[in-house]
């Protein structure tokens, strides 16, 4: 690639966009304009929201006690709470109103029952349209101090029983709930008041009810606390808007060119497609992380000072935990925001070469933002937190990590941002790839205009059958799969004994997986049997196979154990298994464990995965590719993330066996062994071990339930099993007829 | 200069299966010459001019530009050529003198050879009124004269002109003719594709007639006049297209035919 090259792209095509109106309204206009504007309404309806007054109904008023005065000139007493004093409009009901007088009636009548006052009184409060009541049904008055306290208490326990008053809101109704925080305020203050008045009025210590004093106390220091609410914030900000910053250029750069057929005299200049790629990147790249940032300093700028005006507008007591960002965030900010753009950019970019029009181009973006939130909102969970599991996940791991780094958590920082580095890295160099894969394919750059209809589609995919499944179908069956798979989940009961269970489990192995990859070898090849590679193998191979999976056992019993530490189960998956293991208890021998566990699995998934799906997959150059991504697709259907990640790993043991010998019988005997193995690892117990002195070597337990191999022998049988794998590598693989039923993807320069 | 041997390039197309744009065409074309491409709409005649420009690659054959191969050295080859597209295909946002600058150092050419170049181009097409003036601001005509220029700035060997005026007035049409020539009086190979009988006649020396893909005929317009005895190019272009349609159509009838005689149900 030539350096110039890819500047002088990258400088015309970052003019271009420049010049270009939509553009600049998108990057700089809307973030200098929208935020000022947002922020202004915002204090426009706060303000309305705070001067709005609180419509109060308080019926019995004339009950309350002359001291402490709850209710002066008509208003709640400002001692009380003088900020909500001003803010509630009192309506009192007094002796003589008809309202009143129907509701102490009602209300002696019903003898106490909380239920029907309430009733009444919310029935009032909508007629009168109130945002909350008072219903004060007896007099108030100090209580007198009995002569012997103790003596009263003891003979009569009802005696003295606590003043009843009704406070009554619609939680439903935000107004109503405002009015509740400003009442109770003010009723808890002149409550503590009445309660003091009481004690002296009966020359009693008021310190004898104070009980036990908590005194509370926050560590935190003002940086620390102002880091701690931005660190929720400003990874969300810089996310979405480099994302959002990377789309609109990234279609005008492609589906536009292509639309005004500029795209077509660029290409046939001297500049190769992965300079051109490269300087579409830089200038998409540009953009999205100018848009990141011009809004994050206009949304800065706006939500200080708008904080700043409410939290001065709430006096003291409102002081808002949120200040002015510390320095070092904003330079983290910037240094992460070079890798965010660039992943989204490159995303952006491939899914926009895509598009014939810039209408297309935002048809493919919009499942592109919908992909990318899950991964954003993750770190705003409150329990997400920056650990080896959540380090591993593209955008989050990302996220928390610069949550971390403005908390100034370093040591956590340093121990998670290699794999957070490479995990990013990689996906970035992945999407750059994309990007030239897309600009150098002559079927995407030059994709024609095609009415699109069921009956000339199926007419096409029948004419169009080759003899080994496409790349198209391996992808489809993968999808159907787990489809299936998500779906039956909704259909099938909790199995109550181990026939149900057996049934059940193969029920679904043949109906979401088996069914699916034999229909489509059937329907979507000209050889179903070569498709689903049901070839013979020699004799070696398939003892090589099982010895593998015997060898290699300790080193995947160990990566499960690693991985279960990485990522610990959940109680619902603790539950699952505990249910399992019962259920197995009832099973009819271990022989039928062994049929269900690891025969029946091993013959359907084998058929699909390293038979349907690997074939398809082989359609891509290489050997390695298909083995992955046939693996990706194994790890997935196997839905819970602790077993993704394992059987990713075996699948790409299986599936280079299945390449080197052209059968998925070994890939049969060495998927049946290994399962055959974790049941009879599971199923271990004390007595068998014990009498075994061959299995007393091998495994020890620490508990006396769980086995495990020995730390000796499993790296022995590991060495073995490696070999094995190597031996299986280096078996004569003729290059398969594959390139002639397919051709040659083209090659552009 | 351009030699194609048995050029093929098939598509695949969900209505109709797999689509052949050209059929294995073959022809030279020499410098000093403009060799025309004459056919109808999907005659093959982009196709053929994207192969020369290593904008497509073929499916089969081969094609050599100025000693270079589009397949195997398509770098090399884009150097040789400059390509003018009947879209104009130029940026809307850039003006014309960014535009030919911008050209002339995708082609690695120093900036004081280039500014002299362009500023001998702009002289020459009456262009220095527009130099500043941003594309999309342009009328056609003179979208079509930057187009032209961008093409020439690096002084290639060998032009293309795809339909190159299409959509022009008469007079812009003819000043882009009138261009055509004095290239190739310069010694240029150009290779030129339209469907405007008149323009054929007066500019090329050579002329293949296409029609699906293949080359029904070939010479130079006096020979093809006299081995199909007409000399009105129209009507000649007509006869051979009109004769190659009537012969397809055959010739699927007689497939037809001959499937439903060997289908089982026949007998």
């Amino acid at each position: 690639m030539n350096w110039p090259t890819i500047k002088l792209i990258f400088r015309r095509e970052l003019r271009d966009q420049l010049r270009d109106r939509r553009t600049l309204f998108t990057v700089a206009i809307l973030p200098m304009l929208l935020y000022p504007l947002m922020g202004m309404a915002m204090m426009q309806v706060a303000q309305f929201m705070r001067e709005s007054p609180s419509r109060v109904w308080i019926v019995g008023e004339e009950k309350l006690p002359a001291s402490p005065p709850l209710i002066v000139s008509g208003k709640f007493n400002p001692t009380f709470g003088s900020a909500e004093s001003q803010l509630i409009e009192l309506i009192s009901s007094t002796a003589g109103d008809g309202h009143f007088e129907s509701l102490i009636k009602s209300a002696t009548s019903s003898a106490g029952d909380s239920s029907s006052v309430e009733e009444i009184l919310r029935l009032e409060m909508q007629k009168r349209k109130m945002d909350l009541a008072i219903f004060i049904p007896n007099p108030i008055e100090i209580p007198e101090r009995p002569d012997s306290l103790i003596e009263s208490e003891a003979n009569n326990p009802q005696s003295s029983p606590a003043t009843q008053v009704f406070v009554l809101t619609d939680s439903a109704i935000d107004k109503s709930r405002i009015a509740s925080e400003r009442v109770n305020r003010i009723l808890n203050q002149w409550s503590k008041e009445f309660s003091k008045e009481t004690l002296v009025a009966n020359e009693i210590p008021t310190s004898m009810i104070q009980g036990v004093v908590f005194t509370t106390g926050d560590v935190a220091n003002k940086t620390g606390k102002q880091a701690a609410a931005w660190s929720k914030i400003l990874p969300f900000i810089i996310m979405i808007w480099s994302l959002t910053g990377a789309f609109y250029p990234a279609i005008d750069l492609c589906a536009g060119e292509k639309e005004r057929g500029t795209f077509e005299t660029l290409l046939s200049s001297p500049a190769a497609r992965s300079e051109i790629a490269f300087g579409k990147l830089l200038t998409v790249m540009t953009f999205s992380m100018a848009t990141s940032f011009l809004n994050l300093l206009s949304m800065g700028f706006t939500g200080i000072f708008v904080l700043t005006k409410l939290g001065n507008g709430m006096g003291a007591g409102g002081a808002l935990p949120i200040g002015i960002p510390p320095l070092a965030s904003i330079g983290w900010l910037l240094l992460a925001l070079i890798p965010i753009s660039a992943l989204f950019s490159a995303v952006a970019l491939a899914a926009a070469a895509f598009a014939r029009s810039s209408k297309e181009g935002q048809y493919y973006l919009v499942p592109l933002l919908m992909i990318s939130m899950p991964l954003m909102m993750i770190p705003m969970l409150p329990s997400a937190e920056l650990d080896f599991g959540t380090s591993l996940i593209p955008v989050s791991g990302l996220m928390l990590l610069l949550r971390s780094l403005i908390e100034a958590n370093y040591t956590d920082c340093l121990k998670y941002a290699a794999p957070v580095c490479a995990i990013n890295l990689g996906c970035c160099w992945l999407a750059v790839r994309w990007v030239i894969h897309q600009f150098n394919s002559e079927t995407v750059l030059f994709r024609a205009s095609e009415r699109f209809g069921i009956g000339a589609w199926i007419k096409h995919i029948m004419r169009e059958r080759r003899s080994l499944p496409s790349l198209g179908s391996a992808v489809l069956c993968g999808v159907v799969i787990l489809v299936a798979k998500f779906f039956i989940g909704f259909a099938v009961t909790a199995p109550q004994n181990f026939g149900q269970f057996a049934f059940q489990t193969v029920i679904i192995l043949v109906a979401t997986i088996f069914i699916p990859s034999v229909m489509m070898a059937l329907f979507l090849t000209r050889n179903p049997r070569k498709s689903l590679r049901l070839n013979g193998c020699k004799i070696t191979m398939a003892a090589a196979a099982v010895l593998a999976a015997i060898f290699l056992n300790p080193a995947f019993t160990w990566l499960t154990g690693f991985i279960m530490h990485i990522y610990p189960p959940s109680g619902d998956i603790l539950m699952l298994q505990e249910a399992v293991s019962r259920i197995l208890g009832s099973a009819p021998g271990l022989w039928a464990i062994i049929l269900v566990f690891a025969l029946a699995p091993a013959v359907f998934e084998e058929i699909a995965f390293r038979g349907f799906i690997l074939s398809g997959f082989q359609s891509i150059q290489g050997k390695w590719k298909p083995i992955l991504l046939t693996s990706l697709m194994f790890g997935l259907a196997h839905g819970i993330i602790q077993q993704t990640l394992i059987t990713f790993v075996i699948g790409l043991v299986l599936g280079l066996i299945a390449i080197q010998t052209k059968s998925i019988l070994p890939c049969i005997l060495f998927h049946l062994t290994h399962n055959s193995l974790a049941v009879l690892l599971s199923q271990a117990n004390r007595t068998v071990v014990e009498q075994s002195p061959v299995l007393r070597q091998y495994l020890y337990s620490t508990d006396g339930q769980n086995y495990q191999y020995a730390t000796f022998p499993a790296i022995l049988m590991t060495v073995v099993g490696v070999m094995l794998i190597i031996w299986f590598l280096q078996l004569d693989t003729k290059p398969s007829n594959r390139s002639v039923a397919y051709g040659q993807v083209p090659n552009l320069n | 200069m351009i030699h194609v041997r048995k050029l093929k390039k098939t598509y695949q197309d969900i209505q109709s299966g797999q689509f052949t744009a050209l059929a294995g065409i073959s022809f030279d074309a020499m410098p000093g010459q403009i060799y025309g491409l004459l056919g109808p709409n999907g005659a093959g005649k982009t196709t053929a001019l994207r192969i020369l420009s290593t904008v497509l690659k073929p499916t089969e054959g081969s094609a050599v530009v100025n000693g270079f191969n589009v397949t195997q050295q398509p770098e090399q080859v884009r150097r040789q050529i400059g390509f003018v597209s009947c879209n104009t295909a130029i940026y809307d946002r850039m003006t014309s003198w960014e535009l030919v600058q911008y050209f002339g150092q995708l082609y690695g050419m120093p900036l004081d050879r280039l500014h002299s170049k362009m500023n001998a181009l702009f002289d020459r097409f009456q262009m220095n009124e527009i130099r500043d003036v941003l594309c999309s601001k342009m009328s056609t005509g003179m979208k079509q004269k930057v187009s032209i220029v961008r093409a020439m700035i690096h002084n290639p060997p060998v032009l293309i002109f795809d339909e190159a005026t299409s959509g022009l007035d008469i007079l812009v049409a003819r000043e882009v003719l009138k261009t055509v020539e004095q290239l190739r009086d310069q010694g240029k190979c150009i290779v030129f594709s339209s469907h405007i009988m008149s323009e054929v006649k007066r500019l090329c020396d050579r002329v293949a007639i296409m029609n699906r893909g293949v080359i029904l005929a070939e010479g130079t317009p006096a020979h093809l006049a006299e081995k199909h005895q007409e000399d009105d190019m129209e009507e000649l272009f007509y006869q051979l297209i009109s004769r190659s349609e009537a012969q397809l159509e055959a010739d699927k009838n007689a497939a037809m035919v001959t499937h439903n005689l060997t289908s089982p149900l026949a007998n």
